[in-house]
């Protein structure tokens, strides 16, 4: 059963331009696929089938790559469940492995499969199927005068039934009434989240973690902290070479984990020349924090808080590979080239009896990135 | 006359001129009055905006500034740049021998330990997290380098060799800080040195590419290189054109 | 029982098998009217067809293969920042103290099969998701497809990308590697960067300072529940309203701003449709497959004082990083009443620069509307040269995104390039201000000139490049024209708002002889095939010369 072609000219379609009787029996099935769209406002202009002549050469020709293409598809979808099972998959060390492709066995066979049963959809649709154009109306703008006054007087009946706006009582209830529902709703989703920042960190220590780091002794029982390494040992003046620079955390329990995430130190021993030209430049703040040749600043940056870690020796800067900001060792770490605007803090450093190194306070401003009550 | 004798036997550079120098020693000292001595003096204490004193910095740093190109420096820049090296294979082992010995008589430093694969017994995760809190930071999470400030920059350490790295930590180049043996002991140095040969010899295991190792920015450039191109490349097949 | 026969039951079995997809089809039709208008109307609806109006749905697709995958990592993940020792496969991390949610993320890519591949495709689809977003949105805002009645639509979308945004970002914070750890702490510093209540904000999301305890697990049920719910909500608003309104449209032949020319969903739209979906996904599995993506074993767990160089969020998040390394150090501190105060830094770049474009995007097609004084309905697409100042305007904002998003990336391309890093930042300062105004200066003449050229063709016709010489020795080319020409020969077809037809083989000449990509799909017609010689001599029947039909081989088909 062939689809018409162009307008097919018969006379219960031109009979459809007034309304086609659906029961007489002469309608084709197109005919009847032309009256629903006809009835949802589309007029199909053209309806094509690519082959005129059905069963012609081409026409089988275009099947049989349709087909193959769909025989790819599970070809390479079997390949795909195969592979998954049993290609080895575990982790080996070494570039030579064959664990190493699976995921791109996995991949091209996936990808293969899946891309074989697109081309070969896309080459129905373009090659088989019959071609058409259509053409719909739009019905834009707004409702007919009818429907809009009709759903105008539907929703104020009920607001007039409901009778607010004259009754003031009730509206007044109504607002005072709902408003704290509406907050009792709110608050435990709000106020359960809620934490105070100023609130004092521990019961010990009588100052909140936004202004003060795991250095606090208060921390430690009154008494000064220990700067110690990632694993927890500490750590003596002899331990850090000339023109060096290490790592260290406070030495209190979870010093060394993202519990004190604002603690992270840069201690760094400074060649001769260069801890004299720092000592001329302290400030005021940071007078008698530097011991010896030693200094230790914040590895919190003050811009947005990554490590500023990449100490160059020689230029003296100390980079943060975030948003590159440079920061002056000589010069109390102040900022030098980007979006940095205040100095890294200065940890003031002391020796305790046993040699190590401690934090002979807490750092005396706040650490890490600027906030709004600083 | 008294004040000469006090000046000769406390005068530090002429007493070490004094000694005698081993066979390498001389070797080097030949090498060196070639190659160096333009930049860094007679008697390696350098020269004022050309080459820094060499007094103290040992054999670690002669076998890392040689056996990676970087010195005999071709021309004067923010940093020196690694280079094929001036002589190759056995002769760049002996030479770097030589100039060693000459730059340890000179003024001592830290000396390298004897042996090639010096990454041997070293525990690559104990070494993955020494790099990452101490190497990182410069040379990438996957040992590719960086930019440093103002032209300077952290090299890739993939092509590097175990004996290459372990000098380099020892003598801190240029803007490299020093890992002496103090700070970084050489079971450390061999962990770490352990770690970096596994982000060089383990392979990808997510694909054929891996991107360069850059992490997101060349993600970023491969979705619309390969992924939107193609699929827009699908659609003009898929739809019309008009 | 009468002795009736019937037919066997296995016949009756094969019937009622035939009928079933009929008697389904019935029933439910009975309880819920199936084959009523509006359902039929769905069938028939019109849709234009051009390759440009497939580019939203790359981003319906790779939504759908994003929860298709992230359905079977959430199977594995564990959303949990308790210390766990590593214990799995993957020798360069072994015994390291580490979140759960790291070890999740390992043990699913490397002890869990086809673990890394699904993890990959997912990475890969949230990229191509947002990638898709914006191309689709690029193409919505040039061909002015948000104007009324569609502005919604656009608020719908805009949303969506914002959302997208969050998604993407929440997502790739979910491992707790270092590199998206040291994300997730320049986060908080936005946050901490907001005016009056930042330190609250952050506390609150926090649950204390950072990184505090619990926001993996509270950024994972944003990044599993919440998030996907909204966005699913709101694609499938967006698409209803598109289906309401019906898809824009080119000019064109029988296209006007009343109707739709085009084809019918059903079946060719949609078969189209489910085409696409196999392209996206496919593509999405091959990347997944043969691009590594996000090698989170590489970068170690997250540790404050752990960072690399190099470090960058993913593509989408670059404008904002790159906004955030280029703004120059300028910070406002203040005293009001004895307490100090303090604008930060990063207030400028990562708070108040992304809260304007937000706002910008959404209230666009309103502040279009009101400086060209439209209130019209529009169905109809417009060119981008048409529209030289909005052109020109999107191209300067493309070039500002982009200069932002490669600055985000400026220490990779200092690297990869040998420059300066100090120069980097400043090239994209500078370069940040100047290029998108030269661009805007480029573009508007570029539009100009275009027009000129269509309407120079539509009045003097397409060159052909045949010269011809007149009698007295000039040169000219011969010109096509493309409608009636006066007795000047110059044509005086209006501008239709299409593309001009400017080259021979537009309008027809030049068509490919033979159809078929590798392969002709037919042989060439016998139009007038060339006789054989000797059947031109051979005498026919009766003697007589053979004709020259008679003497061509039968090429019929």
């Amino acid at each position: 059963m062939s689809a018409p072609t162009q307008r097919a000219e018969t006379d219960l379609t031109r009979a459809g331009e007034t309304g086609v009787d659906l029961s007489d029996p002469r309608l084709t099935r197109f005919d009847l696929v032309r009256e629903g769209a006809r009835r949802n406002g589309i007029e199909i202009v053209l309806y094509e089938p690519r082959f005129p002549v059905p069963g012609s050469r081409v026409e089988r020709r275009l099947e049989r790559v349709v087909a193959l293409l769909f025989l790819i598809a599970g070809a390479a979808g079997l390949g795909f469940v195969i592979a998954y099972i049993w290609w080895p998959w575990e982790y080996e060390f070494g570039p030579d492995s064959l664990s190493k492709f699976y995921t791109p066995v996995l991949g091209v066979t996936l990808g293969v499969s899946l891309f074989a049963v697109a081309l070969a959809l896309v080459a129905w649709v373009k090659k088989l199927l019959p071609h058409e154009i259509a053409i719909e109306e739009r019905h834009d703008g707004a409702s007919s005068d009818d429907d809009r006054q009709l759903m105008e007087a539907t929703l104020a009946n009920a607001g007039q039934e409901s009778g607010v706006s004259r009754r003031p009582l009730l509206k007044g209830a109504l607002a005072l009434g709902l408003a704290p529902v509406g907050l009792a709703v709110a608050a435990p989703l709000i106020g359960g989240l809620i934490r105070d920042p100023h609130r004092p960190m521990y019961d010990e220590v009588g100052v909140s973690r936004q202004f003060h780091t795991g250095f606090h002794p208060g921390l430690n029982g009154g008494r000064p902290v220990r700067l110690v390494r990632e694993d927890g040992t500490p750590i003596r003046p002899e331990d850090v070479s000339v023109s060096g620079q290490i790592t260290v955390f406070p030495g209190i329990p979870g010093g060394t984990t993202n519990e004190f995430a604002d603690s992270p130190t840069l201690l760094i021993h400074l060649r001769q020349a260069d801890a004299d030209e720092l000592r001329e430049n302290l400030y005021e703040l940071n007078q008698g924090s530097m011991l010896g040749n030693f200094v230790a600043y914040s590895k919190v940056c003050t811009h947005a808080g990554c490590p500023p870690s990449l100490y160059e020796q020689q230029t003296n800067r100390l980079l943060c590979p975030c948003h590159q900001s440079q920061f002056l060792i000589t010069d109390n770490a102040r900022p030098v080239f980007g979006p940095a605007t205040r100095s890294l803090a200065m940890l003031p450093l002391d020796v305790d009896e046993e040699g190590y190194f401690v934090a002979a306070s807490d750092y005396k401003v706040p650490v890490g990135p600027s906030f709004w009550e600083r | 006359m008294l004040a000469g004798v006090l000046y000769t036997v406390f005068a530090p550079g002429l007493a070490a001129q004094d000694e005698p120098l081993s066979n390498d020693a001389q070797q080097g000292r030949a090498i060196y009055e070639q190659s160096c001595i333009s930049c860094h003096g007679n008697n390696g204490q350098g020269v004022p905006g050309r080459g820094p004193s060499l007094i103290g910095v040992g054999e670690a740093a002669v076998e890392f500034q040689v056996s990676t190109g970087r010195m005999p420096l071709a021309r004067q820049g923010a940093q020196a740049e690694p280079k094929p090296p001036v002589w190759r294979g056995e002769e760049l082992e002996r030479n770097v021998r030589y100039l060693s010995a000459y730059i340890d008589a000179l003024g001592g430093g830290p000396r390298m330990p004897a042996g090639t694969d010096l990454g041997a017994n070293g525990d690559p995760a104990v070494g993955g997290e020494l790099y990452r809190i101490n190497c990182s930071s410069c040379h990438g999470y996957s040992g590719g380098g960086g930019a440093l400030s103002a032209g300077a920059f952290a090299p890739g350490l993939l092509d590097a060799t175990d004996r290459q790295i372990w000098a380099a930590m020892l003598s801190g180049p240029q803007n490299m800080p020093v890992f002496g043996d103090n700070q970084l002991t050489p079971q450390e140095k061999a962990d770490i040195i352990a770690f970096i040969n596994t982000l060089s010899e383990d392979g990808d295991p997510g694909g054929v590419f891996n991107l360069g190792r850059f992490g997101p920015s060349t993600e970023g450039l491969a979705i619309f290189l390969v992924g939107i191109v193609g699929i827009v490349i699908a659609t003009l097949w898929i739809a019309g054109k008009s | 029982m009468t002795s009736i026969v019937k037919p066997s039951r296995l016949k009756r079995r094969k019937q009622q098998l035939k009928e079933m997809p009929a008697a389904t089809g019935r029933g439910l039709d009975e309880r819920l009217q199936l084959a009523s208008p509006p359902a039929r109307s769905f069938l028939n609806k019109v849709f234009p067809d051009h390759w440009s109006f497939l580019l939203g749905e790359i981003a319906l697709w790779s939504f759908v293969v994003l929860l298709l995958t992230g359905t079977f990592l959430t199977l594995f993940f564990e959303p949990s920042m308790d210390e766990v020792t590593y214990q799995g496969s993957y020798t360069a991390l072994q015994d390291v103290e580490m979140s759960a949610a790291y070890a999740s993320t390992l043990n699913l890519s490397f002890d869990v099969r086809g673990g890394l591949f699904i993890r990959q495709m997912h990475h890969w689809a949230a990229l191509l998701f947002i990638a898709a977003i914006v191309v689709h949105m690029l193409r919505i805002f040039f061909t002015g497809a948000f104007r009324k009645p569609r502005e919604l639509n656009w608020i719908i979308g805009v949303a969506l990308f914002w959302l997208a945004f969050l998604l993407g970002f929440t997502g790739y914070s979910l491992p707790d590697d270092a590199l998206s750890g040291t994300g997730l702490r320049i986060g908080h510093a936005i946050m901490l960067a907001v005016p009056v209540i930042g330190t609250w904000l952050a506390y609150a999301l926090f649950d204390g300072p950072f990184p505090g305890e619990l926001i993996i697990s509270r950024i994972y049920i944003v990044h599993v529940f919440i998030l996907p719910l909204t966005v699913l909500g709101l694609i499938t608003l967006h698409l209803i309203i598109m289906f309401k309104q019906k898809h824009t449209q080119w000019p064109g032949p029988g296209r006007t701003n009343r109707n739709v020319v085009g084809e019918r969903f059903f079946p060719r739209y949609a078969a189209k449709q489910g085409a696409f979906f196999f392209i996206v996904f496919g593509a999405i599995a091959l990347m997944g497959g043969l691009f590594q993506i996000n090698p989170v074993w590489l970068f170690g767990p997250y540790k404050a004082a752990v960072v690399s160089v190099a470090s960058q969020p993913d593509w989408y998040v670059l404008f904002l990083e790159g906004a955030t390394r280029l703004f120059p150090a300028w910070e406002t501190r203040f005293t009001l009443f004895g307490e100090h105060y303090t604008l930060p830094n990063a207030f400028w770049p990562a708070v108040l620069f992304p809260g304007i474009v937000a706002i910008t995007m959404f209230a666009y097609p309103f502040i279009e509307a009101r400086l060209r004084k439209d209130k019209g309905i529009h169905n109809l697409l417009e060119r981008p040269r048409d529209v030289p100042k909005r052109t020109a305007f999107g191209a300067a904002a493309l070039t500002f995104y982009v200069i932002l998003t490669v600055s985000g990336a400026n220490d990779v391309v200092a690297k990869v390039f040998d420059i300066s890093l100090n120069a980097m930042t400043w090239i994209g300062r500078v370069g940040v201000i100047l290029l998108p105004a030269v661009v805007y200066l480029a573009t508007y003449r570029l539009c100009l000139g275009l027009q000129q050229h269509d309407r120079e063709v539509l009045a003097h016709g397409i060159e052909t490049g045949i010269i011809r010489r007149r009698p007295d020795g000039g040169f000219y080319e011969v010109h096509q024209p493309l409608g009636p020409t006066d007795e000047r020969g110059r044509g005086g077809l209006e501008y239709t708002g299409w593309t001009v037809p400017k080259k021979m083989n537009r309008i027809g000449a030049l068509a490919p002889a033979v159809r078929g990509f590798f392969v002709p799909l037919e042989k060439a017609a016998p139009s007038s095939p060339a006789p054989t010689r000797a059947a031109l001599e051979e005498p026919g029947p009766n003697g007589e010369r053979p004709s020259v039909e008679e003497a061509s081989s039968d090429q019929k088909e």
